[in-house]
Parts: structure tokens; sequence; C-alpha cells
């Protein structure tokens, strides 16, 4: 249940305690255009299923998260530390 | 200089105590409280802040990864708070929030009861024993939450949420008086 978060650091926590950011993509450069800055401010796909999204725990360890949880049973099947599991994909 | 002298007035005056046969709410003397945050991620700390803490039992509370507070009764003189910046200084960098979260206790032998309409993380014993930290939300107002032994809870709030949740507190507590 998307009701229930397990936070990596806090453990299990009702919702209520995070702030919804949006989905997780790809910044583009700052010369990118207006058409690449465009899909990546405004356009979503708003999927049917897996949807990868930036959390925070607000009301908890105040940590950046990623979630990724199913948008049609609201079963989250992974939840990092944003800066840790970058940190982890930087120096495989 | 400033033409006034600024008057330091607690946050929860003129009646900082309730109490019943299983339930007591207590407002700590606003001594210090000194958050801490790590310089270098993943560096063991404990035991530096442990020395510039003092003796004071569970004067170390975790908040976050990498984050801690130090917390104590008594105030903290400049002088005492630039001690204690320095001896952190290599590990960690120190802000003083003296001024800016109040500390209130709650015990007696039904304060999970009690707490639990505010919050969902388990406070069992076995799950938040003594000496545990958590920051979580008490209604709408967040708080971090300590448990100082069996039967008591030291929760502690920004200043300007610290008359409401005194509020909260009395009527979560109500039915227990
Ligand atoms: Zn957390």
């Amino acid at each position: 249940m998307a009701s229930l978060i397990s936070c990596p650091h806090c453990g299990a926590r009702p919702k209520e305690e995070f702030t919804i950011k949006g989905a997780v993509l790809p910044r583009p450069d700052a010369g990118a255009g207006s058409e690449a800055w465009m899909d990546y401010v405004y356009r979503r796909d708003n999927p049917r299923g897996a949807y990868r999204e930036y959390w925070h725990h607000t009301s908890g360890c105040r940590r950046w998260l990623v979630v990724t949880r199913d948008t049609a049973s609201h079963e989250v099947a992974a939840c990092q530390d944003a800066a840790l599991a970058k940190r982890a994909e930087a120096q495989p | 200089m400033s033409e006034f002298a600024i008057v330091h007035r607690s946050a929860l005056a003129p009646a900082p105590r309730v109490a019943s046969h299983r339930i007591a709410i207590i407002a700590l003397p606003e001594g210090h409280v000194v958050q801490v945050f790590e310089r270098a991620p993943g560096a063991d700390l404990l035991a530096v802040l442990a020395d510039a803490a003092g003796t004071a039992p569970h004067a170390v509370r975790t908040a976050g990864p990498g984050q801690w507070f130090i917390v104590g009764d008594e105030p903290l003189p400049r002088d005492t708070f630039l001690d204690l910046a320095n001896a952190l200084g290599p590990h960690a960098a120190t802000v003083d929030q003296s001024h800016g979260r109040v500390r209130i206790r709650v015990e007696g032998t039904v304060v999970e009861r009690m707490l639990a309409k505010g919050t969902a993380i388990d406070l069992d014993i076995g799950a938040f024993p003594v000496g545990h930290s958590a920051a979580t939300l008490l209604g709408h107002v967040s708080v971090h939450l300590t448990r100082l032994d069996a039967t008591a809870f030291e929760i502690m709030v920004l200043r300007g949420f610290a008359s409401s949740l005194w509020e909260g507190l009395e009527r979560m507590s109500a039915e227990f008086g």
C-alpha cells in the first residue's frame, strides 16, 4: 500500500509524513533548448503501472527518496535514498 | 546596540504542568538544543559527540542520517557553545537552536496509548527502546521524539508550535485524567 512508505532511514511511515515532488526524470543540460525543457518541466506520461517518483520525508529524516510504486495497485516495489542511490550509480 | 533589552519568555508559561495519576505533561527547562550536521557522509561520530555533550543521560539524539541534537536543561552561554562548536568543528557543523526548539516531557503508565493517537510509529519498548529517537508527525505537527525510560518520552518541537502541541497533548490525555 502506498499509504505506508518504508523509508530506508526511518522504517514504515504514513504517507502524511511525506511530500511528493513527482517523476524521477534526468535533468536536461542548461542549453538543451525549450522543447527539452518543456518536456522536463510539464509533460508527463501518467502511466498505469510502475512509476518512479521523488518523495521527501518532510516530517521525518528530511531526506529525498526515490519511491517506485504501482499507480494502479498502490504497491511499493522499492524505496531508496535519492542521494545514496545516485552516489552508488556514479561509482559502481 | 539595540535600544531595548531582549527579554526571554518561556514558550509554555504560565502553566507548564498537567498531571493525573496515569499521565503527566511537563514543560522542560528551556536549556540548550544544538543541531549537529556531519561534514563527511558515513563517519561514525557517536564517540566524538558523546565526549562533547557531557555526562547527562540521552544528551545526544539521532535525527536522521548524519544529523544529531545535543540537548540539556542548562542554558548554554555563548562561550560554551563556541567551545562545543570548535571541539566538533573538524567533524561536524553545529547550529545553536536553543531559542527555536522547546522540549516537553510526557510520562505515565498510558504514555504510549496517549502518543499513539498522534503518531503512526511503533512505540512499543521492543521497537522503540530507551534512548531511541525518531522524527515524526504528532497530529499535524512535526516533532522529534525520544524515549527517556520505560514510561517517559521527550517531545521536541519548533517553538512556534509548542503551545498548540501542548493543547493537543492535553486533549489526547483527557480520557486518562
Ligand atoms: Zn525518513
